[in-house]
């Protein structure tokens, strides 16, 4: 089980990338702990050779992109029993997954694709996530995802959704404040409302990472590419996001036009910056 | 309002195919069109794959040139598109597929290169397992070693090619400044594909030692390897064979 008084000691990571992983391992910089994509660790060759190697020196987080939480299908019980394997051997302080789907008709789309917030995705998610913490025996952190539409019957704002899905499974939440921004500006929202609505107490992480801006007929879109750094906006969001939460585990992602490692590293120690006022400040706790 | 599983089927035969008018009606403008809002989630599904294959096949890549790769793959992957979310597995069939491209399957090396690069890619995340101690298989009779049958490393792929493959590996790596031509007629190669230490890597084998080991590989004795072996040479050296076979940490295991 993720225990939050131990997992707040993590302060802030990076999200662990193949073209850095010789150098992490090589000079072990100053970070609080790595993240690592599951499903990129699930052969058992040099990949996770070299992540059993980085154990003894940093605590892991495992955060699924491939489990399709939100399938109308049935979960992919070999994936499943991957990813429990992987949890076992890596024994993480965190896993996470997100609130999307990507797999139908045995085809896996490698993308968090949208759920209409209904009724019925919320009890077929809810009976995922409580089949997968049967499986994995710990508790899952569910991320917010990046969005790019929204459903004409969707009826459940997604901050209540998470937080519906938390009261029935006993889920963590993975508070993503990136994609809280893009999805606001790509469908209309207010970022500081959407966090407000979250369950405080059930966030047991957040993400950190930049976005494009793109333009689609006349319209800005921003992307969520991680391709860039955290923008000033977000920055904005994450004080407010640990004001309302406390100093919660926090880690940088970059996931495209990956830069060197240092620039990383530099993100995340501006991210440690804020994280210590909100540790200085006491943060006492809200319901 | 469709129901979860009729939407999910609509939204993927949109990700492959042209936008359906039950699955637009179901998705709200905010400003936009809603075939502008999915356009987005098809070109990320479609561009990530594509940038998976292109991860793993990076000579083939600078063969053919991004512009053309780009396209094979997408053709590539609405033909197999992946059917599991560990994408480190995904491209087993893109060497096949190459072969039978019709904009490409007169490049006659490419299916082979892309099956060294397929191989490398395999050796990489194949399980680490303990080489074979040839100790272990000390005390056996004769008749019993001829029997013998090896499991090979998860790493190894034997792979032979009528053209110079490796050459035009080598010639085709990022950071290879020199123009080098390879000669296509030089012949072809039996190539051994594997993981030596930390390292995935390949090398020549001799044809009767690839004759030997990819019959041992295929599940057979050592008497019918060496067989094989020596109607490829018959100056095959069997004891030596065998010796570098125990010894070169390519076996894990035996039975008897």
């Amino acid at each position: 089980m993720v225990h939050m008084s131990t997992s707040a000691k993590l302060g802030v990571g990076i999200g662990l990338r193949a073209p850095h992983v010789a150098e992490v391992l090589a000079t072990r910089p100053a970070i609080g702990w790595l993240e690592v994509h599951a499903e990129n660790y699930m052969g058992a060759g040099a990949p996770l050779a070299a992540l059993e190697r980085l154990r003894a020196d940093y605590p892991l987080s495992v955060h699924g992109v491939g489990l399709s939480l939100g399938s109308a299908a049935a979960l992919d019980n070999r994936h499943l029993s991957r990813l429990q394997r992987l949890s076992t051997r890596l024994a993480p302080a965190l896993v996470s997954e997100h609130l999307s789907w990507s797999i139908a008709g045995g085809i896996y789309l490698n993308h968090l694709l949208p759920l209409p917030y209904t009724e019925e995705t919320l009890a077929l998610v809810a009976q995922h996530v409580t089949h997968t913490h049967e499986v994995l025996q710990c508790r899952l952190l569910i991320e917010n995802p990046s969005s790019y539409l929204r459903f004409a019957h969707s009826v459940i704002p997604e901050p209540e959704f998470l937080g519906e899905l938390v009261r029935r499974t006993g889920c963590g939440l993975l508070c993503d404040v990136n994609n809280i921004y893009v999805s606001c500006c790509n469908l209309g929202g207010d970022p500081v409302a959407y966090l407000e609505a979250l369950p405080a107490r059930a966030v047991g992480e957040i993400h950190l990472a930049g976005y494009a801006v793109n333009d689609a007929d006349g319209q800005t879109i921003l992307i969520d590419d991680h391709g860039a750094p955290v923008s000033d906006a977000v920055w904005a969001l994450y004080r407010h996001a640990l004001a309302r939460f406390g100093p919660v585990p926090t880690l940088i992602e970059w996931d495209t036009n990956i830069p060197e490692l240092a620039v990383l590293c530099a993100e995340a120690h501006t991210a440690e910056r804020f994280f210590q006022r909100a540790e200085e400040a006491g943060y006492a706790g809200v319901a | 309002m469709p129901a979860l599983r009729e939407l999910q089927s609509a939204f993927l035969r949109a990700m492959f195919g042209p936008d359906e008018p039950e699955l637009l009606e179901t998705i709200v403008g905010d400003g936009l069109l809603p075939a502008a809002r999915l356009q987005i989630y098809r070109h990320h599904v479609l561009t990530s794959l594509t940038d998976v294959l292109q991860t793993t096949f990076p000579v083939i890549c600078r063969l053919v040139d991004e512009r053309f790769f780009r396209y094979a793959a997408d053709a590539y992957i609405r033909q197999y598109p992946p059917e599991a979310p560990c994408l480190f597995e995904y491209g087993a069939h893109f060497a096949a597929f190459l072969a039978a491209f019709p904009p490409c399957r007169h490049i006659e090396y490419l299916a082979d290169v892309a099956r060294l690069e397929w191989a490398l890619h395999r050796a990489l995340h194949a399980e680490v397992r303990t080489p074979l101690d040839p100790a272990e298989m000390g005390g056996l009779a004769p008749h019993e070693v001829a029997r013998l049958t090896f499991q090979f490393d998860p790493s190894v792929t034997l792979l032979d090619s009528p053209w110079p493959i490796d050459q035009i590996w080598r010639v085709n790596q990022a950071d290879e400044e020199v123009y080098a031509p390879v000669d296509l007629n030089e012949g072809g190669v039996s190539l051994e594909i594997r993981r030596w230490e930390d390292d995935v890597g390949f090398r020549r084998l001799d044809p009767a030692i690839y004759t030997f080991r990819s019959t041992l590989a295929a599940g057979h004795a050592l008497t019918r390897a060496a067989e094989a072996a020596l109607v490829a040479n018959q100056e095959f050296d069997c004891v030596a064979a065998l010796h570098e076979l125990l010894t070169d940490g390519v076996v894990i295991g035996f039975t008897l």
